[in-house]
Parts: C-alpha cells; structure tokens; sequence
C-alpha cells in the first residue's frame, strides 16, 4: 500500500508531469481561462493516460516479453495510443456533441501529447505491476490536470494584468511554470 | 480484378508492406546491437568492482553477492543496496573487506538534487565508509563516524541507511554460508 | 539548388524549431541541463528527421489518403526505435542521460510536422534540405539553452567527459536552480523575451 502511495504522489505532485518532466506541455500553454474546458481537457488526458497504461501493459506482458521483441514497444505502443485516442473522439463525438466541439482540436492531439507516451514509458521502464501502472497513471493524470486547472485560473487574472509586451503569453506561461515547479519542489521527501 | 476493387485493398496492402518494412529494419538493428548492450551492463559492473578491489582477479555471483578473488583467494565481498533518498532509489555499490567491515561503497546512481544530495557521489562522502564496521555505519550525528552532505540530510541518511540494513542482511548470509 | 539551401537556411532561423514555430518544448527543456546531453538529443532528433522526412518525401506519392496518417507515424516510430537502440549499444552514458526523453521523440511535433507539412508535398532532395535546416536549428537552440544552463548551473563547462573549464566564483557556488526543472522555464522565458525584444520574434 506504501509503496502505491508512493508512485502515485510521486507522479502527481514530487515529478509532477508538466513542472518537473515537461510532459503534455503543449496544452498546458494552450490551456484556455475556462475552468471547465481545463477540467474536461485533463480528465480526457487521464482517460487516456489510464487506458493506454493497461492496454500496453498487456502489451508488454503477453506479447512483447514473451517473445524477446521489446524493441517493438515504441512502434506499438504510439499506435495502440493513438488507436485509442480515435475511439475515444468518436465516443464523445457520439455521445457528448458539445464536450466535442469544446475541446476541439486539442482531442486529436493528445496522441502527440508526451504525457500519454510518457506514462507508458515509465511503466515499462520502472517494471511495475498492471496496478502500480494504473496508479501511476492516476497519479500522473491528475497531477497534470491540477497544473492545467491551476493555470487556467491564473489566466483570467493574466489577461488584465499589464504584463510587458515581449513577454506576453508564452514566456510569462513559462515563468508560471517555474513559479509552480518551485513550489512543488518542497514537496519531495514527503514520500 | 476490378479498378474499383483494387482501389479498396491497396491501402491496405499499403499500409502492411510499410509494417513489414518497419519490422524487418527494427529486428535486424536489434539484431546488431543486442550483444553489445547485455555486454555493458556486465562491463559497468566489472569496472566497479574492478576499482573497488584494485587487486581482483575475477569475481563470482552468489546469491546477490559479489565474491571477490585475488589469484585465488577470496579477498572481499560485494553486492548492490538501495535506498530512497529525496529525488527517488539511490542504487549503491557496497564492498566488504571482510565480514565485519566495509571496503568503500560507490554510488551507481542517483537522482538527488544536484550541488545538495547529489554530492552524496562525491568521493568525500564515501570515503568516510571505508573501514567502518558493518554494525555501526551511521551518520555522525546519529552516533557514528560518517559525516553527512551539510543540507541534504535526507540524501545522506538514505545511503547509510540502505548501506547499513543491506550490510548486515548480507553479512549474515554470507556467516551462513560458511 | 537553389532551393536546397534556401529550405536549409530557413530552418535554422526563420523557422527554428523552438523559437519560432514553439514546437517540440518537452525533450528541449528536460534535456538542455548539459551540453553534453543537449548534443546528444540533437544527433537523434537529426536521425529521425533526416530518415523520416526522406521517406515520407520518397513515398509521398504512392500513399493512400486514407492510410497516411498511421504510416508517418510508423514510419517516424521505426527510426527512433532504430535511433533507441543505437544509442544504447554504442553511447550508453547519453543514452541514459536522455532516459524517456528520447523515445519521445516520435510525439515530438517537430517531426511528425515535418512530414505532414513539408516532406508529403514535396521532392526528395529538397525534404531532405528541411530536415537539415531543421535539425541544425533544433541544435542551436538547444546548445544556446544548455550553455546557460550548465555554465551558469554548474559554475564550469565540460564536453564529453573533458572538463574544458570552470568559473571563478560561479565554480564554487553555481545557480542551482539553473539546472533544475523551474530552471528550465526561466532560461526558456527570458530567451524568448530576449528574442523578441531584438526582433527576431514577433510579439503576441
């Protein structure tokens, strides 16, 4: 139990995906001043991140270790990802039209999001268990969401605030980054 | 066949003939590096070993523990510990002079921040295992000889904890054995 | 010929991969701690472009729409996994350096990017020309990144295992922070606002 505690707060909050391993950056400074669009974002990244642990979990397991092919991960693993990311669309496009047009392109391009492949590489390179993966990507998803949560709030108080014309947008993104990353920081040795 | 039907498959054949290119090149290229990489991880362990124990012949593995010769003679032991420091596992090398005392330890790796915990590699901090006795490795201000890293007090007592804990675990194995 | 070296040249300033087009941040900004590793992620991520944007340019006409996607990335997964395995045979001290962050060059924009914007429309030679514009531009940015940061994070420089020097007052008492994580972010913004500031980047 400890040691679950362990990946999962380690991979939330201690090496949190955006501010301590730079995953899934590219929405995190796409990431729009609505709190619900930033919600629905992060919990579409955790589905993911959880089903393609477990999908290539299998992978690994019953197919790629038991017949001496582990070079083939990268090559399967991005296509199970990105398999799993056209399912998904369809399925919200079918069933939630308007969860669809809100997240718009940035559904499409959570295939390319490091923060999907990210999880699956740690957790083959780390050897855990097909639960210690699940949590693992819990806890990842969840710390990148908080961040992305965290962000969209502290956009809206951006666009009033009167920022320096050549740091605008991404640069001071950046800088929040930073700040956030800072503060998490205290956080290891807590595990 | 039909216009209209070859129009249908090709894309799959397509799609196969590239899946089957792609497989071919990443076995054959696997295929030229395998031996090199299960090579190193044994080259990295010799190396350790080798600059731990300056006078090893060669070495053999029993159960977890390293068993050094010298022409021989059996001259040290060692085996691996790990510890949890502030950034995550700490893997060290330990060496036993005998069974009641440490030859020196070697840090593997580590991801402690660097310039604080990180200097946990520098040989200044390992240097103050050599020749202490298995039963007391602990940090001076816990009632030893081993001075901690000034500020990483968590990196500092990982190591000596791991070293102490795998240490005695491993002596004891190694009175068994006898 | 012409054309070669002008798609070449626009790669590595008017297109840099980083600080123009802002793509590809997530292995940059993990891997610039040292010079040495920044080199590393570099000769990859050259590999990768070079092989897939010659494939893809080579192909690009038998490919069907339909497939043309999934081959890409077929195609961009070979030569990491290629460039994966190599790396761990013959540079294994870079290689775990680099750890996850070379994998994850095949979800690096950059390249997929490439390949569906430029490779898939056009010749051979001139692809090829791109990619290289590209992989130098992606080098300089990430040599400019890491100079600070290790020069400045850990008071010295060294290339390769040869330490060429270090710092008189920096050697002792390094900005830490450089080479950490936050660290990263903030040589990031500053260079950015550098950049615009001289010009070279247009403000938002």
């Amino acid at each position: 139990m400890n040691n679950l505690i362990a990946i999962f707060l380690g991979l939330a909050i201690i090496n949190n995906f955006i501010v301590a391993k730079f995953l899934g950056l590219c929405p995190f400074f796409g990431v729009s001043k609505k709190l619900g669009n930033a919600l629905s974002m992060g919990l579409a990244v955790i589905l993911v991140m959880l089903i393609a642990s477990v999908a290539t979990w299998i992978i690994n397991h019953y197919i790629l270790i038991p017949f001496g092919v582990e070079y083939m991960d990268i090559i399967m693993y991005i296509l199970v990802i990105a398999a799993l990311v056209q399912m998904i669309e369809l399925f919200i496009k079918r069933t939630n039209l308007i969860l669809y047009n809100a997240l718009g392109i940035y559904l499409p391009l959570i295939t390319t999001n490091c923060a999907v492949l990210g999880i699956t590489l740690i957790n083959a390179g780390e050897g855990y268990t097909l639960l210690e993966s699940s949590i693992a990507a819990l806890g990842g998803g969840l710390g990148f969401t908080l961040i992305l949560i965290i962000m969209s709030g502290i956009r809206e108080k951006l666009e009033i605030a009167d920022t320096p014309r050549v740091m605008r947008g991404l640069p001071v993104a950046m800088l929040i980054g930073m700040l956030l990353g800072l503060t998490f920081f205290g956080f290891g040795g807590i595990v | 066949m039909k216009l209209s039907q070859w129009k249908g498959i090709y894309p799959v054949i397509f799609i196969t003939l590239v899946a089957f290119v792609s497989v071919a090149l990443v076995a054959w290229t696997d295929s030229i590096t395998k031996a090199q990489i299960e090579n190193q991880q044994e080259q990295k362990i010799q190396s350790m070993l080798k600059e731990m124990f300056p006078d090893m012949s060669r070495y053999t593995l029993e159960d977890d523990i390293y068993i050094i010769y010298s022409d021989g003679a059996e001259v040290g032991y060692a085996f691996l510990a790990v510890g949890k420091g502030y950034g995550g596992k700490i893997s060290i090398l330990v060496g036993l002079e005998d069974e009641d005392t440490i030859k020196g330890i070697t840090i593997i790796s580590q991801s402690e921040t660097p310039g604080l915990g990180g200097r946990i590699a520098e040989s200044a901090f390992a240097d103050a295992f050599a020749g202490v006795n298995v039963n007391d490795v602990a940090l001076r201000q816990e009632g030893g000889q081993i001075d901690g890293i000034t500020g990483a007090t968590i990196s500092s007592r990982a190591v000596v904890e791991a070293v102490r804990t795998t240490a005695m675990e491993k002596v004891k194995a190694l009175k068994e054995r006898r | 010929m012409g054309r070669f070296w002008k798609e070449l040249t626009k790669g590595v300033v008017i297109s840099n991969p980083l600080f123009i087009l802002a793509l590809g941040f997530c292995p940059a900004l993990a891997v610039s701690t040292s010079v040495d590793n920044a080199i590393g992620m570099s000769v990859g991520v050259t590999f990768v472009l070079l092989g897939s944007n010659l494939i893809v340019a080579a192909i690009r006409r038998a490919v069907p729409n339909i497939v043309r996607i999934p081959v890409f990335i077929v195609v961009i997964a070979t030569f990491v996994t290629v460039v994966n395995l190599l790396f761990h045979a013959f540079v294994p001290a870079i290689y775990e350096a680099l750890g996850i962050y070379l994998p994850l060059i095949v979800v690096n924009c950059i390249i997929l990017g490439r390949a569906e914007a430029f490779a898939s429309k056009n010749p051979v030679l001139v692809s090829i020309a791109d990619a290289l514009g590209i992989s130098i531009g992606y080098l300089l940015a990430l040599l400019t990144i890491s100079f600070i940061r290790e020069l400045l994070g850990t008071g010295g420089l060294s290339l390769f295992g040869h330490e060429l020097f270090t710092l008189p007052v920096l050697g002792e008492d390094p900005m830490t922070l450089l080479i950490l994580p936050p660290g990263a972010f903030l040589v990031m913004a500053l260079l950015l606002a550098l950049f615009r500031k001289l010009g070279v980047m247009k403000c938002e």
